[in-house]
């Protein structure tokens, strides 16, 4: 079901959420996507203060645990929030209420956001709806496979690297990022701030556009959110002609399998068809490949500092209690994982005094050259394409958070959307052994428009929209 | 051995606004503990800072004051270290970017004057306030977050007393600008002391100890000195200073070590992701800048040049800037400045000290001060009369009614006062031959007579001069 299809099935909003929300505990034992279920009765009632014409009336919807929820057990699946009880709500979790959207629950993600499996949550793994010995792929693996399994139509991620588009490539639907600033981050739980964006995963391009008119504003408690107006996205171009599209040949040129590359030929034809200008392009190949050490030192530098508010004495699992310094050493030790706890190191070793120039401040300068080389491209290009990921969901047993240097580029290619703060998603256009696998493209900033119009002609093409998976 | 002492000082002052520096928390003193505080202030996941404009124009104030140079693009850093008042784990300040710099303070001592550079003037938020008892340790969040700048000088101070000057000087100026309640014991003006000593006429710098929590301008003055005299002996008994953090103990006019400082701490400083960097737009800069409030210089200035007042009663004024600001208000009521400022000075100022209220606490009304002063003026009321009706002015009388109801009026009509002018002189041919026999203080006891039986309504100048010129005819 789309989202405006809960609106006219002839069912009351609480039927509806109560029949994802059970759906969706049912899924659990297979997938063990949520980490909390929220209470229904209290939004269905608030919904007499909303329009019915509202864009998410009464439509059931799942937001990542690191979307902070007034009263509602917030996690960001870390064990050092364990306990921990937002007093206040997330700017989009307010605009998703207002819309009329009914949350059914928080779902499982990479420990604090920091990961692209979601092994490391501390709730366990999430499964993938198509193979469940796979991953579902991360950091917002629970939000992807809900949406995936059609318990919800429309799920709240975030993406830091590429935490929505890798997971929507995995299990066969769409991942947004918009453009950094066109939606607030007050109240989302940072992995890393100028990296951080929130963005959201559905089964259509319609539902994607739809998504973005409720999320999008400016917010005052915000700096990095823009002042742009909010588009009327839903009126986005059905027509490709002219539309410029470069496919990034450093990563199709790697493609391993002939099923993925025919899919990839055919895709191009087709958009060329359609009136679309799709050429091959190449970018420096040795700033790809610095490409993922450059977002290992930014978001690790950051994430160190982002998280020291995390200490155990005014929110949080406390341990210790000796001196403020036991309170601090003993939760953190307890509340993190040895990952966590690895990559604080690393962040925080970037950002001595004697090695900050070296690390974080060279990281940044390569972050711009990289964005600089972008810019070039945009120059000809309304968008640049390539496939999110060159195979299926791995198996869990074989996913580590570590790279191989064979496909480093095509592992780690996505973040370039981060470091642009470019609009950014993954669209379904293959399957490879019987897994899915998306299409990432990126746009100029705020072209979301744009986006849209392409992504749609690729689904008019796939035929992928609005197809769920049956999880056996 | 002679030595010569050299010493930099930092302020950290509370700004006047009504929110925090990054979140919309109200900025208090006094309130009860953790009232006055949000998820952002309490270092919350998920919040994120934004920049109170308030805070930046004042700290375009002070720069302005102190004549530093103002970087119109406003860029913060993160500051990062664990402890138990500093919520998120970091302090948002000005690390790489201050918003002024290369400023300077004058200021005068023993009648000489000297100015004193600053290095830099940087925004940045307050801590949470810690009180360590025997049960532990409690935190006050209400504080955490408070705009704040950092005044750092330059190591342009030889003693104590230029010191004492230069905080003095900084906290009329914040105080005028309305800047900062400036209140050194309440806390909202911190100053940390760094003070070195080494022989005289050498161009190194000794090893500099650090004086924290000084709780008034006279401690400042007074730890130095204490600090000097310790370094001093160390020195002469052949010992080495130690680069540590010391208190003044007021009871023992002495310094006490706190810490060592052991190395330097390495903060991490980074650029804050979450403020872009903010332009200014150069014409609100500007009219801050031409809109600032007068400068205590500025009012000295006028006091002694527009109202004519002595350099004692313009200080006294000028020092007080409450009293200052009411004679103002006054002054918008009359064109007597000289008789404004010595009712105020020694008349009103007299009252509050012996009552020991302060000014706004006290009910008295500028337009009546002015009111009594212009009729004191117009000889309406004599100066002895005025101090009668003066003690219900203060209670908020206006004194016009004040007068009227109890029939005071000066007789100024020089044939009223001749008739009783003659009438006296009548009644009393003793004191004409007193007079006349060369006892001048006749004249005062005619005089008294005089207002005696007018009931004290004659004009006593008036009635003088008459009893001279009706005598010199008998």
């Amino acid at each position: 079901m789309k989202i405006n299809d809960y609106k006219t099935n002839g069912k009351t909003p609480l039927q509806n959420a109560t029949e994802a929300s059970l759906y969706a505990k049912e899924l659990q034992p297979k997938l063990n996507a949520m980490v909390t279920f929220t209470d229904l009765e209290p939004q269905v009632e608030n919904l007499k203060n909303i329009s019915k014409d509202a864009l998410m009336y009464g439509v059931p919807i799942v937001l990542k645990d690191n979307v902070t929820t007034k009263g509602i057990l917030t996690t960001a699946s870390s064990k050092i929030l364990g306990n921990y009880v937002p007093v206040y709500n997330a700017h989009i979790a307010d605009k998703l209420r207002d819309a009329g959207a009914i949350v059914i629950g928080k779902s499982s993600m990479d420990e604090l956001g920091m990961g692209g499996t979601n092994l490391s949550a501390a709730t366990g793994p999430v499964y993938n709806p198509y193979d469940l010995s796979r991953i579902s792929g991360g950091s917002s693996g629970g939000s992807a496979v809900l949406v995936a399994a059609g318990a919800v139509p429309f799920a709240i991620g975030t993406d830091t690297g590429d935490s929505v588009r890798k997971p929507a490539s995995y299990n066969g639907i769409v991942g947004v990022k918009p453009t950094y600033g066109r939606i607030s981050r007050y109240g989302i739980i940072p992995y890393a701030s100028s990296l951080d964006h929130v963005g959201y995963f559905t089964r259509n391009m319609y539902d994607a556009a739809l998504a973005l008119e409720v999320l999008a504003g400016r917010d005052d408690r915000d700096m990095t959110s823009s002042f742009l107006p909010v588009e009327k996205y839903t009126e986005y171009s059905h027509d490709v002609t002219g539309k410029k599209i470069a496919v990034l040949k450093n990563v199709t040129d790697i493609i391993p399998s002939m099923e993925l590359k025919e899919q990839m030929n055919h895709l191009e034809e087709e958009l060329r068809k359609k009136g679309a200008v799709v050429e091959e392009v190449s970018m420096r190949e040795d700033l790809l490949r610095a490409a993922l050490a450059v977002y290992f030192i930014i978001a690790n530098c950051e994430a160190t500092a982002n998280h020291s508010n995390l200490d155990g004495i005014r929110f949080g699992v406390q341990e210790g209690k000796d001196s403020y310094e036991d309170i601090m050493t003993k939760s953190r030790t307890a509340g993190f994982s040895g990952l966590i706890r690895k990559r604080f190191v690393i962040g925080s070793y970037g950002l001595f005094e004697e090695n900050q120039e070296r690390l974080l401040r060279k990281a940044q300068k390569v972050r711009r050259l990289i964005v600089d080389e972008m810019n070039e491209l945009y120059k000809t290009y309304d968008a640049i394409v390539a496939p999110a990921s060159l195979k299926g969901a791995p198996k869990a047993t074989d996913a580590e958070d570590k790279l191989s240097n064979e496909y480093l580029i095509a592992e780690s290619y996505m973040c370039l959307g981060n470091f642009s703060g470019y609009p950014s998603m993954t669209v379904p256009f293959a399957m490879v052994d019987g897994l899915p696998v998306g299409l990432n493209m990126t746009c100029r900033a705020f072209e979301e428009q744009t986006m849209f119009t392409i992504g749609q002609a690729i689904e008019e093409i796939s035929g992928w929209c609005d197809k769920t998976v049956e999880v056996k | 051995m002679q030595y010569e002492t050299v010493i930099g000082i930092e302020i950290h002052c509370e700004l006047k606004t009504k929110t925090k520096m990054f979140s919309s928390a109200p900025v208090t003193f006094g309130q009860p503990a953790n009232s006055c505080t949000n998820e952002i202030d309490l270092g919350h996941p998920g919040v994120l800072p934004c920049l109170n404009k308030k805070a930046v124009e004042l700290a375009i104030r002070a720069c302005t004051a102190t004549h530093c140079t103002i970087d119109p693009l406003v860029k913060f850093d993160r500051k990062n270290y664990y402890y138990s008042d500093l919520p998120k784990g970091f302090q948002i300040t000005q690390q790489f970017h201050p918003i002024g710099r290369n400023g300077y303070v004058d200021i005068t001592v023993d009648g000489e004057k000297k100015q004193i550079r600053l290095n830099r003037i940087h925004m940045e938020e307050d801590t949470a306030k810690q009180f360590h008892g025997y049960q532990g340790t409690s935190i006050d969040f209400n504080r955490a977050g408070t705009p704040l700048i950092e005044i750092v000088s330059e190591p342009d101070m030889r003693n104590g007393k230029e010191a004492a000057a230069y905080v003095e000087a900084l906290r009329t100026s914040l105080l005028y600008m309305n800047v900062s309640d400036v209140k050194m014991e309440e806390g909202s003006m911190r100053c940390d002391v760094n003070v070195s000593i080494r022989p005289a006429g050498s161009d190194t710098f000794g090893t500099k100890t650090e004086i924290k929590n000084l709780n008034s301008i006279s401690n400042v003055q007074k730890a130095i000195d204490a600090e000097v005299a310790r370094q001093t002996e160390v020195l002469e008994n052949g010992g080495t200073i130690v680069q540590a953090t010391y208190r003044f103990d007021e009871a023992t006019r002495s310094t006490v070590m706190m810490r060592k400082k052991e190395g330097t701490v390495d903060y991490k400083f980074f650029p804050e992701p979450n403020i872009p960097p903010v332009q200014l737009d150069e014409k609100w800069i500007a009219s801050i800048q031409e809109n600032l409030p007068e400068l205590p210089s500025q009012r000295y200035e006028r006091y002694t040049t527009v109202y004519g007042l002595s350099d004692y009663d313009a200080n006294v004024l000028i020092n007080n800037k409450e009293v200052s600001d009411f004679y103002d208000e006054v002054m918008k009521h009359t064109k007597e400045g000289k008789l404004v400022a010595n009712w105020t000075i020694s008349e009103l100022m007299a009252i509050l000290n012996r009552e020991n209220t302060p000014l706004s606490d006290c009910k008295i009304k500028p337009e009546h001060l002015a009111a009594m002063v212009e009729m004191i003026a117009k000889k309406e009321i004599s100066g002895k009369q005025a101090k009668e009706l003066f003690p219900d002015v203060v209670k908020g009388e206006d004194p016009k009614k004040l007068a009227d109801a109890r029939g005071m009026k000066q007789v100024s009509d020089v044939s009223a006062i001749l008739a009783i002018v003659n009438q006296v002189l009548d009644e009393q041919p003793q004191s004409i031959i007193d007079y006349k026999n060369g006892k001048d203080r006749a004249i005062g006891f005619l005089v008294g007579q005089i207002m005696k039986k007018s009931k004290g309504q004659a004009n006593p100048q008036l009635a003088n001069q008459l009893v001279l010129q009706e005598i010199a005819k008998r």
